[in-house]
């Protein structure tokens, strides 16, 4: 008779049908949140983006072999920013000439191809940096084959720091749709502390403390939100994966689908999914206080 | 044994009772008879440790509720049944809900087991197949029986009952009379607060002894062994 009640999953066992409803709510938010994390977490904000358009040219002299050009183009990508490196001999240099300016095809028949070759340096989206891109710069213009290197200095600063603000931009946003959704879960537990509150004075009447019932409701509460985060992120990140096979263009702003699949990005889910929980806790925790204080 | 030593309430800027001495024994069917306002429900309140009287103390098998170990004041609460006179927070529960909740603060029990056990005593307090019925939708006579036979669910050793036998009815009364002794006689205290003690029950329990505003009566009990009425416990 003084067994201690097991007040695990109380709130299941009290109000099954709410509580169904709510949780289908939650896994569906946490579906379009565990997307939006992993396209933010893959895509660096605009990181990904700009390193997709940003490159490093290093013009060579008009005598470098093409052997020795393709050396220096892998020395090149072995750099620790780089993610890759490739050499254009003259004639597609000119073909790229063409394609951009149609119509100078005569600018050859007074002397032969005027343009050199050169080597096309592109960044990794998460070496995007001004330190980085003067290394890469510095590097190739320490080569004595290499004649010039373009890396729009005048312009990168600016452009770095407007990418920055727009990642800064993107995770704002981001924050304040999981501030919503925990103002939202908070509500949501309030309405159900209050409709539980008959039950729970009950309990209490009959020698349950309310600390271990706080305390046990939080515990379901961030143990349902663990499981309801992370199969949301499972099924975002699937619907991720197969709107990237589906649209490859978007791969240049958000990343091959494979990244999906790295040890990383399953840790940063984890870590998703544990937040999820410690919200999920303290919004059952705040308005189960905030119910039973009759405070909004 | 359940003693309240000198116990004093004071209540809306006045006393509304002190210094009075209550001894339950245990296995037995108790009666407090008090006028309307007199405080019987804050008595039972104070019994059950829910509420700390302004003076005195309750102890229970030598233990104080309220001076003593919370656990033990706890585990006190946990063995004790309680029979609202009326329950407004319950309207919106089914009969099924308040049968849940009580297997709940039992510490669990299978839904079979449940199930089988809250339809016997549904149709022993007469209420067969109300199990789906909402309490909002019920008398005041039908929703005290189905509070009195969820509590039954958890098989408290002390069960205090406020005002349920006059909300149960005149047709209830054979029915309380036989179950509360024979709760007694399993070993249960039964603690009953009402404005009136019916006739036949007062005729039976003899004279009761004034404490205060009230009169508490013992009901006389079957000896044990005698035919079981009550299937109660499993």
């Amino acid at each position: 008779m003084s067994e201690r009640p097991s007040l695990w999953w109380i709130d299941w066992r009290l109000s099954r049908g709410a509580l169904v409803r709510e949780t289908i709510g939650r896994f569906l938010f946490f579906c379009l949140l565990g997307a939006a994390f992993l396209s933010l977490l893959l895509s660096g904000g605009t990181s990904r983006f700009l390193a997709d358009r940003f490159a490093v040219t290093a013009v060579l002299r008009a005598d470098v072999p093409a052997a020795e050009a393709e050396g220096l183009a892998r020395k090149a990508a072995e750099l620790p920013p780089v993610r890759s490196a490739a050499y254009r001999d003259p004639e597609t240099a000119w073909k790229e000439f063409l394609l951009a300016y149609p119509g100078l095809e005569p600018l050859r028949a007074a002397g032969g191809n005027p343009l050199p070759g050169y080597i096309e340096v592109r960044f990794r989206h998460d070496r995007l940096t001004g330190a980085d891109v003067n290394l890469v710069v510095s590097a190739m213009r320490s080569v004595s084959r290499v004649d010039q290197v373009l890396a729009g200095e005048e312009w990168l600063p600016r452009l770095l720091h407007a990418g920055r603000y727009a990642s800064w931009f993107c995770r704002g946003i981001f924050g304040a749709f999981v501030a919503g959704f925990f103002l939202f879960c908070r509500l949501q537990e309030r309405g159900r502390a209050v409709a539980l509150a008959g039950d729970f004075a009950f309990l209490a009447e009959r020698g349950v403390p309310a600390g271990r019932l706080a305390a046990s409701r939080a515990a379901g509460a961030a143990v349902s939100g663990f499981l309801s985060a992370a199969a949301g992120a499972a099924a975002g990140g699937g619907a991720l994966f197969l709107l990237l096979r589906e649209f490859p263009s978007l791969e240049r702003v958000i990343g091959p689908p494979s990244d999906l699949l790295l040890p990383r990005t399953v840790a940063a889910a984890a870590v998703f999914s544990c937040f999820a929980a410690l919200l999920s806790a303290v919004s059952s925790l705040l308005g189960g206080r905030a119910a039973l204080s009759g405070r909004k | 044994m359940i003693e309240a030593f000198r116990l004093g309430v004071f209540s809306r800027g006045a006393t509304l009772w002190d210094g009075l001495d209550f001894a339950f024994g245990d296995a037995a069917a108790w009666v407090v008879v008090g006028p309307p306002s007199s405080g019987k429900t804050l008595l039972l309140a104070i019994l059950r440790g829910e509420r700390r009287p302004d003076a005195g103390d309750v102890v229970v098998s030598g233990e104080s509720l309220f001076r003593g170990n919370a656990a033990l004041a706890r585990a006190w609460r946990a063995s004790c049944g309680h029979v609202p006179e009326q329950s407004i927070a319950d309207a919106r529960l089914t009969v099924e809900d308040l049968f849940r909740r009580s297997a709940l603060a039992r510490g669990g029990m299978r839904e079979s087991e449940r199930v089988e056990r809250s339809d016997r005593l549904l149709s022993m307090v007469g209420l067969q197949g109300a199990r789906s019925l909402r309490i909002a939708e019920m008398s005041i006579s039908e929703r005290v029986r189905a509070s009195l036979a969820a509590e039954l669910l958890r098989g408290p050793k002390v069960l205090f009952c406020d005002g349920v036998v006059s909300a149960a009815g005149i047709p209830c009364r054979e029915m309380l009379w036989g179950l509360f002794r024979a709760l007694a006689r399993e070993g249960n205290t039964v603690i009953l607060a009402e404005r009136t003690i019916p006739e036949r029950w007062a005729l039976a329990a003899g004279d009761g002894a004034d404490v205060g505003p009230f009169r508490v009566y013992r009901l006389p009990v079957p000896v044990p062994g005698a035919n079981r009425i009550y299937e109660l416990k499993h």
